[in-house]
């Protein structure tokens, strides 16, 4: 049954400034659709307009400047297969990526979209929290790219109403640093209830720096800068993880919902906290 | 045992294919020209009077042609419950009615020319509730002062609806009370099973329209079409002779769709308006306005002497049937019926259970239905008293178990809703399903010595199941063979083939009879214009009563065939006469004549007749089919998370007719029970709305979920069965919650009262018994190998 | 709005609503063999293949595969002349009411298009998004191994 009633006109731009100038001529009525999933399973009734990207040519992962850009309409089952991916940070993210939402779902779920939508029980963006990525915006004209933090820390959804979001740019790290992630979900193939992703930088045994993003805490993921200070300069031992994972209790910023109390997610927090750390000790 | 041709062989599920390359055979793959699209408006409230409704915008909005409310409807008070005549549901549910019950209670519908203005048109109607006071636990139910749900003068067969009393049931055998004191050890447990929902993928479906004489046909998505046209014909105050009822392919029933939800309210729009009416349940419908599966609190006290024998078992069922009382009566029954046969040792032994209405989602036939809330508790007790006699759990059961000969005055004592039937146990494999499944899992490895890798903890657990084989001298169903020139043969029959396969084990059991291939019959199944009488498909009845009648039609026509070879072969008896690969062999004189000769013969040639015979099945025997189920999980003590490892069934279903269809059940009812045991579960607000209605929140298992499963036939030959059958599909659902539970015992030392088990209440269970346990030290239990 | 699709190998033009889901278009043309109603991505059973990729059709837009192949259950394989997948399916008991099945055998198509020796793990992965309440998947990750021998036979 017609759930988008009210979307009167399909645009498929051949250019990102046609698009942009769509967008915001709609004054708000109009929606970006990457893979078309948030659109359609959370139908906004006041959309008139619906700007596909397909055309745009933003389905590319490509490395330059020693990072991987990913275009915005690049979907999970695309970079997971990506061999750009296939060996980054010893193959963790690709283990990932292969974990989120079902086969089916991959396939249609965009980079891009999952920035720009910002849902909470989105495992994309802590993932891209915990490797300090960049958003990059178009107007049309020029590019405007911001760190992660900075592109939520503004309303990003003001800045979405006109402006697009392009291509994701992520750092190549060196063999210094270790990522890890870790999702709870009630069955494989769940929307995450809490996930914790760990960025370290590791020389002799020292962490030197730590990039440490929760995600679906219920609210939208965040950067746990107290945990990434508590790291920096630590010797990773056995030790710290345990250390870690009583810190990451006690200052973690989580809550409850009807899916899980706040006590328990604030419990996991410490424990994958702790045990990605473990796993990192390893490498 | 004698070899067979056709049973026990695995041969191709016969619309597989068909369906496989998506072939047009499910209610929704036609559309008529003219259909009308039917929505409906559900109640926002869990208890409410409507004071007044004002349908006027809805009437006026562009395409809408009726709006159905209580004002113009009949007003039948009747039950959705697609159960025999007389139903021994409650009559207590109206299509649609002026006081709702329920957040999800049906309150008024329109058909209208689309689905989207259909779904417009319900926003328009404008509802004046008086909202009441609500039961929104089933232990305050029957609390003095609680809210009647049930007031109206009409209802009938409930037990006491003044006190939210749907049901009651008491039954005995032996002295309870002198039980307890001759025992040596009591083991009292009470476990609460939860609601959830059957989620077949293909939801409630029904097209209904005319036929050409007039007659209301009901194209519908049902487990029983019989049931479905009696029922309707009552609450539309029609003639049954007025409707025929149409099953075609169906996509998934495990118990939803032994209802009549939508048929009525189609038949009533075609039947007022001429023209084609079609209802389809969105998913968020199927969950908050179909059926559930009654959550139940069972209380379960065990008595035991010293060398393990049980001596008196005593189970109290506290059920909540939700608003409406469908099932209820009989759901509770079978907590009792089907389980506490099993331990036929004890001579002492008393059931009662109260089923109250609440108001909450409607509960109604799920797969199992009681039995295996029933075991989830009853077998974790069993555990208990094991580990209080320091026995091996698989011994405490050998020494219990009902064997083959003997029977339980359960049986007698707790029927469907009435007395039951004496059972003797004419066939059982127990001992051997525990051997070989303790086998299979490594038991006397594992048991009691629980495997520790960093915060992660394996351990092992099992549990034993009965259930039944149709409603003994209740359930009938029957079938109609009739011979072609070629030698195949037409079966029409009432069985009702829910994606179980039992069409295909029908035609066996004709091929296998008359000497022909499977191929050469012709099924037709569940039409009540064109097919014989069947209750349909529930309580586990379909290769039993279905197939028996499938039997019987054949044995009659293999008597026609014979008479009329006797005639063209001009001998005087038929005693040596066999039927093989087509032909009519006489063993006596070595002549031989085709089916498709004896088909020519009798149609054109002389004595013309039909080759035809219908045969019914009724049984005053309801063999049970056994399992002992065995399980292995790995539990993160750090996050309550359980994984399943491996899960062994072995099971005793007779003779499998297809074993791999037979697998097919095993294996699907067990991965639906661990949904059950591990991740489904309703969750509802303060005010008793279902805050989780889609699979996004809900979740069963996907294919990712599920451990390694061995399923293990173990053949008996049951002599009330058609070729020695029992039945198969419900029984393997009852064994996840009780067996994860007890391997969650042998793992960690702790026991969850409340399903499903998810991380987040075994993590609690963790912390306590941390707490608790400090400088403890528990004894292992040896297991004993025998 | 018109839309142009390849479906199964023949090219269609479709009148559309600019706001509907690709699984309401096909079903109205006739494309019954495309089940599921759950309009959320997460049964299944409206899967269909967009340029060979398995996709959700309850949750992709009619509008945005305009000019794309599309392929059902009857592209793979028909009664008469069943795909291995299909035959594979029916000889192993995975087809129980075969209500998921158009999907289940399409995810496995293109997984083994990709991939033509998976491991069952690799199988559980590409079918996790079809769900199965008859099965329990045991026999449909048989069936997709048993068609892997089918295929390499008919080669």
């Amino acid at each position: 049954m017609l759930k988008l009633k009210n979307v009167r006109q399909c645009f498929m731009p051949d250019s990102l400034q046609e698009a942009v100038d769509i967008l915001r001529d709609s004054q708000g009525k109009a929606a970006i659709v990457g893979g078309g999933l948030d659109i359609t399973v959370f139908p906004r009734p006041y959309i008139e307009k619906l700007i596909f990207l397909d055309k745009l040519h933003l389905n590319y992962i490509k490395e330059k400047n020693s990072e991987i850009r990913v275009g915005a309409t690049v979907t999970i089952t695309d970079m997971e297969r990506s061999l750009l991916i296939k060996n980054y940070l010893r193959g963790r993210v690709k283990e990932i990526l292969g974990e989120v939402a079902s086969q089916l779902l991959r396939n249609q779920i965009t980079i891009g979209g999952s920035i720009a939508r910002g849902h909470p029980y989105s495992d994309i963006i802590p993932l891209v929290y915990a490797l300090r990525g960049r958003i990059v915006l178009s107007d049309g004209k020029d590019d405007e790219e911001l760190l992660i933090d900075d592109f939520y820390r503004e309303n990003f959804r003001e800045l979405l109403k006109n402006k697009i979001v392009t291509e994701i740019r992520l750092k190549k790290y060196d063999d210094s640093y270790r990522f890890g992630m870790k999702r709870f979900v009630r069955n494989a193939t769940d929307i995450p209830l809490l996930n914790v992703a760990l960025l370290i930088k590791v020389e002799k045994n020292i962490i030197k720096d730590a990039s440490i993003s929760l995600g679906s805490r219920p609210g939208i993921a965040y950067r746990f800068i107290k945990g990434e200070e508590f790291l920096k300069g630590k010797k990773i031992t056995k030790e710290l993880a345990e250390d870690f994972q009583e810190f990451t209790e006690e200052n973690v910023d989580v809550g409850g919902d009807a899916r899980l109390s706040k006590t328990y997610r604030k419990h996991l927090a410490g424990v994958y906290s702790k045990n990605i750390l473990l796993n990192l000790m390893e490498v | 045992m004698k070899e067979f041709k056709y049973i026990g062989k695995n041969t191709d599920k016969r619309d597989a294919l068909s369906l496989a390359t998506g072939q047009p055979m499910f209610v929704d793959d036609i559309s008529l020209p003219n259909m009308l699209q039917v929505k409906f408006l559900y109640s926002t409230y869990a208890h409410a009077i409507i004071e007044d409704i004002d349908t006027t915008e809805a009437e006026n909005y562009p395409g809408v042609k009726m709006v159905l409310t209580y004002k113009n409807t009949p007003h039948i008070i009747h039950t959705t419950a697609g159960q025999g005549w007389p139903e021994p549901s409650p009559y207590d549910t109206y299509m649609f009615n002026k006081k709702v019950r329920f957040v999800g209670d049906r309150v008024a519908a329109v058909a209208a020319e689309t689905e989207e203005e259909a779904a417009e048109a319900i926003k328009l109607i404008k509802v004046k509730y008086r909202v009441l006071p609500a039961v929104l636990d089933m232990k305050d139910a029957m609390k003095e002062g609680a809210p009647i749900i049930h007031d109206e003068e009409e209802i009938k067969g409930a037990y006491d609806p003044k006190h939210n009393l749907a049901a009651h049931i008491f039954v005995k055998a032996g002295d309870i009370e002198k039980g307890f004191k001759e025992s040596d050890v009591i083991v009292e447990e009470t476990f609460e099973t939860q609601y959830a929902q059957h989620c077949p993928i293909e939801p409630h479906i029904t097209i209904t329209y005319l036929d050409e004489y007039g007659r209301i046909v009901i194209r519908t998505s049902t487990q029983v079409p019989f049931h479905v046209r009696r029922i309707v014909a009552q609450a539309l105050n029609i003639p049954v002779q007025k409707i025929r009822v149409i099953k075609p392919r169906i996509g998934g029933g495990f118990g939803t769709k032994q209802e009549i939800i939508l048929e009525e309210v189609c038949a009533y729009i075609t039947m007022k308006t001429g023209r084609p009416a079609r209802a389809l349940f969105s998913r968020e419908e199927e969950f908050i306005s179909s059926r559930t599966r009654h959550p139940m609190q069972v209380n379960v006290k065990i008595g035991a002497k010293k060398d393990g024998t049980f001596n008196a078992i005593k189970m109290y069922v506290l059920s909540n049937t939700g608003a409406y009382g469908t099932h209820g009566l009989t759901v509770a029954s079978n907590a009792g019926s089907k389980t506490l046969p099993l331990y036929n040792k004890a001579p002492n032994v008393e059931f009662t259970a109260d089923v109250v209405y609440t108001n909450l989602p409607v509960s109604g036939a799920y797969r199992g239905y009681g039995a295996t809330q029933g075991y989830a508790a009853l077998e974790q007790a069993v555990d208990e008293v094991a580990y209080k006699l320091k026995m091996d759990p698989l011994k405490i059961r050998k020494k219990n178990h009902i064997r083959s000969g003997e029977t339980s005055p359960i049986f007698r004592a707790l029927g469907e809703g009435r007395e039951g039937v004496t059972q003797y146990i004419q066939s059982c494999a127990l001992d051997e399903l525990i051997d070989k499944g303790a086998k299979e899992i490594g038991w006397f490895d594992k048991f009691g010595k629980p495997k520790r890798k960093g915060n992660k903890v394996r351990g092992v657990g099992m549990s034993i199941h009965m259930q039944g084989s149709g409603i003994p001298l209740i359930d009938m169903g029957a079938a109609t063979l009739k011979m072609n020139e070629d030698g195949s043969f037409n079966l029409t029959y009432g069985g009702t083939d829910l994606g179980t396969g039992l069409d295909t084990v029908a035609a066996q059991i004709v091929a296998e009879t008359l000497g022909i291939k499977p191929e050469q019959v012709i099924v037709y199944a569940s039409d009540t214009d064109l097919t014989p009488f069947d209750v349909g498909a529930y309580a586990s009845s379909g290769t039993f009563v279905s197939g028996g009648a499938v039997l019987n039609a054949a044995m009659k026509v293999r008597e026609q065939i014979f008479d009329v070879a006797k005639e063209m072969f001009g001998e005087f008896d038929t005693k040596n006469f066999v039927l093989e690969n087509g032909k009519v062999i006489s063993k006596a004189t070595g002549k031989s004549v085709t089916l498709s000769e004896i088909a020519y013969h009798t149609l054109y040639v002389k004595n013309q007749h039909q080759i035809a015979a219908t045969g019914s099945f009724v049984s005053p025997y309801s063999p049970p089919p056994f399992a002992a189920h065995f399980v292995e999980i790995e539990v993160d003590e750090e996050t309550g998370i359980i994984t399943p490892i491996k899960y062994v069934a072995a099971v005793d279903c007779g003779v499998p007719i297809n074993p791999e269809l037979v697998r097919g059940q095993i294996i699907g009812a067990i991965v639906n029970g661990l949904g059950y045991a591990l991740t489904e579960e309703y969750k509802f607000t303060d005010s008793g709305r279902m805050v989780n209605p889609n699979f996004m929140e809900y979740k069963i298992p996907s294919a990712r979920d599920i451990p390694e499963i061995v399923t293990i036939i173990n053949e008996t030959y049951e002599p009330t069965g058609p070729y020695g059958a029992k039945s198969v599909a419900e029984i393997n659902i009852n064994g996840p919650i009780p067996a994860i539970g007890n391997a969650l015992y042998n793992a960690l030392g702790i026991r969850l009262h409340q399903t499903p088990y998810t991380p987040e209440r075994v993590l609690e269970a963790i912390e306590a018994k941390k707490l608790l346990d400090k400088g403890k030290v528990s004894e292992p239990i040896d297991p004993e190998q025998e | 709005m018109k839309v142009h699709y390849t479906i199964n190998g023949e090219k269609k033009i479709f009148e559309i609503k600019p706001g509907e889901v690709l699984l309401d278009v096909l079903r109205r043309n006739g494309y019954s063999e495309v089940k599921g109603n759950c309009y959320m991505g997460t049964c299944g059973a409206c899967t269909v293949l967009i340029d060979g990729v398995p996709h959700t059709s309850c949750t992709i837009l009619a509008a945005k595969v305009d000019n794309k192949s599309i392929t059902t259950i009857k592209g793979v394989g028909t009664l008469q002349h069943p795909h291995p997948l299909q035959k594979a399916f029916v000889e192993k008991g995975a087809v129980q009411c075969g209500f998921c099945t158009p999907g289940a055998i399409l995810s496995a198509y293109a997984l083994l298009k990709e991939n033509p020796n998976p491991t069952d793990e690799e199988i559980k992965k590409a079918l996790d998004g079809n769900v199965c309440r008859c099965t329990g998947y045991v026999q449909q990750v048989e069936a997709v191994k048993f068609s892997i021998k089918l295929l390499k036979e008919e080669k």
